[in-house]
C-alpha cells in the first residue's frame, strides 16, 4: 500500500470515529425512548432489555400525535405553495418590468430580509389578532405567505433575469395571455430554483418555533409538532423515558423526509447559499 | 386613445402580479415594523388599548439596563465564538469530506442531520444528554469533564450552548464550503504540488481564493442567526444557572411576554434592528473588499 492511500485510511477511520461520537446523542435518545422509567435512571446507556412501545402509546395519546401531524402538514403546505405561487408571479413580472418603480418594488420586497422576526414579533401579535389570524392553523399558513416571499423573491428574481426573453415573445405575438404563458412557459422553467426554495422553506416552517408559539399555542388543536414537544417536556420534566419519547416523535417526520430528499436538501441548501 | 388603454391594461396586469406580495409583505412586516417604531416611544403594557407617549425615554433606560447589558454581551461573547469555531470546524471538516474517502456520502449525511431537527427539540435532546448520559459516560470512561455541571455553572452554561448550536448546524456549513471547494480546480492543485507547495502552503494560496466567497456567505449566516440565538437556550437552560444565559433576543422576549412591558419590549427589539443592520452591512462590506483582494 503506498503511503498516499495509507493516509487516507487513517483520515477515514478518524472521520468515522467523530462521525459515531456526533450521532451518538441522537442514538442515545432513541434508545431510551423504548425503556422504562428505572431502566432510563439506572444506566443511560444500556440497550433496552426490552423492547417496549408504552412509551409510545402514551406520548402519542396524550398529545394527541395525528392531530399535530397534520397541524404541522397543513401550516407548511399552505405557508410554502402561497411563498411560491405569489413569490413566483411578483418576481417574474419585477425582474421583466424594467422601470425605476419596478426596481423600487423590488427592493420594497426584499428589504424585510434584514429585520430580525424579533424586532417585530411584539407588534405582529396585535396585527394578527385584528386580522383574526391567530389562533388558528390556517391563520398562521397565511401569515408565512409575508414572511417568507422576501428570500422567495430575491431568488427567483435573480434567476428569472437569466432566462431569455425570447421565449415568451414568440409566446406573445402568437396571443397567448400573460398568465397562460407564466403558466405553461416561465413557471416549469423554475423548476430548479422552485426546488431550492420549497426546501428552505419547509425546513423553516416545519421546525419554527416562535411565530408558532405567539400564533397557536393556547389551544390543543391547533399546536404544532415543537409546540407540543416544548410543553410536553415542561410537564413531564424529569420522565425522561416519555420526553425521549416526544423527542422522536417530533423529529421523526424530519428524519423521513431528509432521507426521502437527502439529494435535493444538500442541492437546495448549496443553491440558495450561494445565491443569497 | 387605444395607446392609453393599453398602457392601463399593462399597469392593470403588473398589480395583479406583483399586488399580492406587496400586500402580504406590508400586513406582516411593514406596518408590525411601522408600530414597533412608535411603540418603541410610548409606555404600554399591552393590555389595555392605551399608550403613552414618552419619547425617547425607553432608549434611555435602555442604558442603563443592567439585564439588557448583561444579555447583549452574553449574545457578543457567543457570536463571535460561533462564528469563529463553526466556520473554522466546518472548513476542515469539509476539506476532509472533499477527499477521496469511501464512505464519504455517509459521512456527509450524519453532520447534516442535526441541521434538519428543531432546535427546541436539539436542546431537549442536549438537556438529556447533559443531565443523564454525561453521568453514566463519567462512571464508564472515568474522564472527569463528564462530570462537570454543565448545565449549573454560568461559564459552562454559555459552551454549552455554544457547543450544542455548533452541533445543530455544522452540517449546513460543510456543505456550503465542500460546495465552495469542488470549485477549485484540480490542476492548479497539481500545479502547486509540482512546484514543491506543502499542504498548508497549497490551501492558503491555492484554495483559499476559491473558498472566498463560500467564507463571506457562511460569516454572513452564521452572524444572522446567531445575533438571534433564542430556541436552543428557551429549551436547554431557560436562561440558567442564575439568569446567566439570556441572549438579547429572549430579554425582549420576556420583557414583553412575561413582564408585560410592550412598550419598553418594543424599544429594546429597535435596539437590535439597528445592531443587526450595522454588523450585516459592515461585515459584507468588509468580507466583500476581501474577496475582490483574493
Amino acid at each position: 500500500m503506498n503511503p498516499k492511500k495509507s493516509r487516507l485510511l487513517v483520515i477515514e477511520m478518524i472521520m468515522i470515529v467523530v462521525a459515531l461520537v456526533f450521532i451518538y446523542p441522537i442514538f442515545l435518545v432513541f434508545m431510551n425512548s423504548f425503556k422504562t422509567f428505572s431502566e432510563v435512571m439506572s444506566n443511560v446507556v444500556a440497550l433496552p432489555k426490552h423492547i417496549t412501545v408504552a412509551n409510545y402509546y402514551y406520548v402519542w395519546k396524550y398529545i394527541n400525535y395525528p392531530r399535530l401531524f397534520i397541524n404541522n402538514i397543513i401550516i407548511t403546505t399552505l405557508g410554502v405553495t402561497g411563498i411560491i405561487f405569489f413569490g413566483a408571479l411578483a418576481s417574474y413580472k419585477l425582474s421583466r418590468t424594467t422601470t425605476r418603480y419596478s426596481w423600487m418594488l423590488f427592493m420594497f420586497c426584499i428589504t424585510p430580509i434584514l429585520i430580525p422576526f424579533q424586532t417585530i414579533m411584539i407588534t405582529v401579535v396585535k396585527v394578527a389578532k385584528i386580522l383574526h389570524l391567530s389562533n388558528s392553523v390556517l391563520g398562521l399558513g397565511i401569515q408565512y405567505w409575508g414572511f417568507g416571499a422576501p428570500l422567495a423573491v430575491f431568488i427567483y428574481h435573480g434567476f428569472i433575469k437569466g432566462i431569455p426573453k425570447e421565449i415568451e415573445e414568440s409566446a406573445m405575438i402568437d396571443g397567448a395571455s400573460p398568465f397562460k404563458i407564466f403558466h405553461s412557459i416561465i413557471f416549469p422553467l423554475l423548476k430548479p430554483v422552485t426546488a431550492t426554495i420549497i426546501i428552505i422553506n419547509v425546513m423553516w416552517i416545519w421546525n419554527d418555533f416562535l411565530l408558532p408559539l405567539l400564533m397557536v399555542n393556547d389551544s390543543n388543536f391547533t399546536k404544532t409538532l415543537t409546540l407540543a414537544a416544548y410543553t410536553f417536556v415542561g410537564q413531564y420534566t424529569t420522565d425522561w423515558q416519555y420526553t425521549m419519547t416526544a423527542v422522536v416523535m417530533a423529529v421523526f417526520p424530519s428524519i423521513i423526509f431528509f432521507i426521502v430528499m437527502q439529494k435535493n436538501i444538500v442541492k437546495g441548501l448549496t443553491a440558495g447559499s450561494v445565491k443569497g | 386613445m387605444k395607446n392609453n388603454k393599453s398602457n392601463l391594461g399593462k399597469i392593470v396586469e403588473f398589480g395583479i402580479f406583483v399586488l399580492p406580495v406587496i400586500i402580504f409583505v406590508t400586513i406582516t412586516i411593514y406596518i408590525p415594523f411601522l408600530l414597533s417604531s412608535y411603540y418603541s416611544l410610548t409606555e404600554w403594557n399591552g393590555v389595555s388599548r392605551a399608550s403613552h407617549f414618552i419619547g425617547f425615554k425607553n432608549f434611555s433606560n435602555i442604558l442603563n439596563d443592567s439585564d439588557f447589558k448583561a444579555a447583549s454581551i452574553f449574545t457578543l461573547k457567543y457570536c463571535i465564538l460561533f462564528v469563529v469555531l463553526t466556520n473554522g470546524i466546518a472548513i476542515i471538516l469539509a476539506v476532509i469530506l472533499n477527499k477521496k474517502l469511501k464512505g464519504v456520502k455517509v459521512l456527509r449525511a450524519v453532520f447534516i442531520i442535526p441541521y434538519i431537527f428543531s432546535l427546541v427539540v436539539v436542546g431537549f435532546i442536549w438537556k438529556f444528554i447533559f443531565s443523564q448520559g454525561f453521568a453514566v459516560l463519567a462512571k464508564i470512561t472515568g474522564l472527569g469533564f463528564f462530570n462537570w455541571s454543565w448545565l449549573g455553572e454560568p461559564k459552562l452554561g454559555f459552551i454549552s450552548i455554544l457547543l450544542v448550536t455548533i452541533w445543530q448546524s455544522i452540517g449546513f456549513y460543510i456543505i456550503i464550503y465542500i460546495a465552495g471547494l469542488q470549485t477549485v480546480p484540480d490542476e492548479m492543485l497539481e500545479a502547486a504540488t509540482i512546484d514543491g507547495a506543502g499542504t498548508f502552503q497549497k490551501f492558503k494560496k491555492v484554495t483559499m481564493p476559491f473558498l472566498a466567497p463560500s467564507i463571506t456567505t457562511c460569516v454572513f449566516y452564521a452572524l444572522i442567526n446567531s445575533i438571534k440565538v433564542f430556541d436552543v437556550i428557551i429549551s436547554l437552560t431557560a436562561g440558567g444557572p442564575g439568569g446567566t444565559t439570556y441572549s438579547v433576543t429572549y430579554d425582549i422576549y420576556r420583557e414583553a411576554f412575561q413582564n408585560n412591558n410592550y412598550g419598553y419590549g418594543t424599544a429594546k427589539a429597535m435596539f437590535l434592528f439597528v445592531a443587526v443592520l450595522i454588523i450585516t452591512a459592515v461585515q459584507l462590506k468588509y468580507f466583500k473588499g476581501k474577496e475582490i483582494e483574493a
